[in-house]
């Protein structure tokens, strides 16, 4: 692999352990994907922030890095983690899981990371622009980028992205280039009512589209001609779960994707497949894991609930009152919690008995195995369902956010 | 009886014991205890053998992407193999191999897991891709 002479100083040891550690795992995927050079990143963003996945191997080696020198050399953000540090007493949050989450931040805080815990890092400043390369791991977040925005970047693990933070470069492969952009799956979405269609839907599909695609990039076409940022973000952030999709083509959305010929680079698709209502019911038929009714906690958030989906679920909970054995927990970011507290909604939403949380993820990161007596979740979006079951060892309902708060306020999964 | 074989290197450095062969793809996430070094992954072809202090020979990881930590973990805990040869790193491996500082050398000119057997000595030269595989597994007879 070709290093240039800064690269070569950070292997060399130049600027410290931790520097040229970052570095030789930086060369290692280099050699293990057999890339020629390293392109420099203008961002990063950190997966594996909680606690209940990395645990207390993952603090280990922070402070070993730290006591190498680790400083990001570009943007970095990092995801939501296991507990809403203020919160943790009412929501039945251990105490210890809080302290070690609390070592842990305090590691990527010594080492510069913007303490904004949310897998929307990019409505929280960190914004890489068209043709920008980026190292996040998340991949919802990783896949909005790269289909939104056009900035370019794959899938990384908590390691490899922190290793580029710190180096500010990552090895170019699989999507930072130009031909491994295009699409490979056509899917042409028929069928559908799409005004009818809730987040639950949106992600359902989204999520059976991944499954679909598999590791090929799917460019859909059949779509309306515009689609909201909300309805884009439930469609794609549960690709990555289906399928390992880092990138998806929306005809007429995408950047990269002003045609259909231009999403597939002028060349054919491989395949090409239709998709419509069975999709859904597929969709949200694979990820329940669970004929139960009886619901111990309802999360919305992953990813975090936005500004319009945070007042949406405050207006349907006003004067509603959430059943007294369950918990009904809205995750979202600091800035979205700020503005949401000046409009009145989180006082609303307290009043009704939820918890809007912060610096919490709902589903890989979540600590749902830690808290007393929850042994079923209902959540609204496919991401969520997909992890929950496998991170947390609970069981998980999946519906729309209507039937989820529907469930809060019975304890009961009506379908 | 000796024999060299040419590889890659993943992560540099240097290491040498006895071989542990497995023919199947290991999870460190749930499929070893970082504790002891044993594997313990009912399903696998290892389960029950302990890894630490061997040269780790596989075809290459799989599993969850939180792996790496496992194998930081055992390494701390001093029951990390002294080396690893993969037949294709992949990419939980390679960082693991890198957080933990053990050699790791793929890519072989030969299948490392035909050509060595459990029971070689073997020493690894990650640096320069090389391995040194002295005969001692009692297995010559399938070898030739």
């Amino acid at each position: 692999m070709f290093l240039n002479d800064e690269e070569k100083k950070m292997l060399d040891g130049e600027y410290g352990r931790a520097t040229q550690q970052a570095m030789s795992m930086l060369m290692a995927l280099g050699e293990i994907y057999d890339v020629p050079r390293m392109v420099p990143i203008s961002s990063a963003h950190l997966g594996g922030r909680s606690y209940t996945i990395g645990g207390a191997e993952a603090i280990e080696w922070l402070q070993d890095l730290l006591s190498g020198g680790a400083y990001c050399r570009v943007f970095t953000t990092y995801n939501p983690g296991s507990a809403d540090l203020i919160q943790y007493e009412k929501m039945g949050i251990p105490e210890d899981l809080v302290e070690n989450q609390k070592k842990m931040d305090e590691c990527y805080r010594k080492m510069g990371v913007y303490p904004i815990g949310t897998c929307l890092a990019y409505m929280s400043g960190n914004v890489p622009l068209f043709g920008e390369h980026f190292s996040w791991g998340g991949s919802a977040g990783a896949t909005f980028v790269n289909s939104v925005f056009g900035a370019r970047g794959n899938r990384e693990g908590s390691p490899s992205a922190l290793a580029a933070s710190l180096t500010g470069v990552t090895p170019e492969y699989g999507l930072h280039i130009t031909e491994n952009r295009y699409g490979k799956l056509l899917v042409r979405i028929s069928g559908l009512k799409f005004e009818e269609l809730s987040e639950g839907d949106w992600s359902a599909l989204g999520y059976f589209i991944g499954r679909q695609a598999g590791d090929r990039t799917p460019v859909v076409v059949g779509l309306p001609e515009r689609l909201d940022q909300e309805t884009i973000r439930a469609f794609i952030a549960p690709m990555p779960t289906g399928g390992s999709v880092g990138m998806c083509h929306l005809v007429g959305i995408t950047p990269e994707a002003a045609t259909k010929e231009a999403a597939f680079g002028g060349l054919q698709p491989e395949e090409e497949t239709l998709v419509g209502p069975k999709g859904i019911q597929r969709g949200y038929e694979l990820l329940n894991t669970t004929w139960n009714d009886h619901i111990d906690l309802v999360a919305l958030g992953c990813p975090h609930v936005t500004m319009a989906k945070l007042r949406k679920i405050a207006e349907y909970m006003e004067g509603k009152k959430v059943h007294p054995a369950v918990r009904l927990w809205v995750a979202t970011s600091a800035q979205i919690k700020l503005i949401a507290e000046r409009m009145g909604l989180v006082e609303s939403l307290e009043k009704s008995g939820a918890v809007v949380a912060t610096e919490l993820c709902v589903a890989p990161g979540a600590p749902f195995h830690h808290v007393p007596g929850v042994k079923t979740v209902a959540t609204d979006t496919a991401r969520g369902a997909f992890f929950i079951p496998g991170a947390c060892k609970v069981d998980v309902r999946f519906g729309d956010t209507q039937k989820c708060l529907e469930a809060a306020l019975t304890g009961r999964w009506k379908d | 009886m000796k024999f060299m074989i040419k590889g890659r290197k993943v992560m540099g450095g240097a290491g040498e014991g006895e071989a542990l062969v497995s023919k199947e793809p290991l999870s460190f996430l749930g499929g070893v205890d970082p504790d002891t070094g044993i594997v313990v992954d009912k399903q696998h072809d290892l389960y029950g053998k302990r890894i630490t202090g061997k040269v780790l020979v596989f075809p290459r990881g799989k599993g969850s992407t939180a792996g790496p930590y496992t194998i930081f973990a055992m390494s701390k805990r001093g029951n990390a193999p002294v080396a690893m040869i993969n037949l294709h790193s992949e990419a939980i491996i390679a960082i693991g191999a890198v957080m933990a500082g053990i050699p790791l050398v793929h890519c072989l000119e030969e299948n490392p897991l035909e050509r060595i057997k459990t029971g070689d000595y073997v020493r690894v030269n990650a640096d320069e891709g090389t391995l040194e595989v002295e005969v001692c597994s009692g297995e010559k007879g399938e070898r030739e």
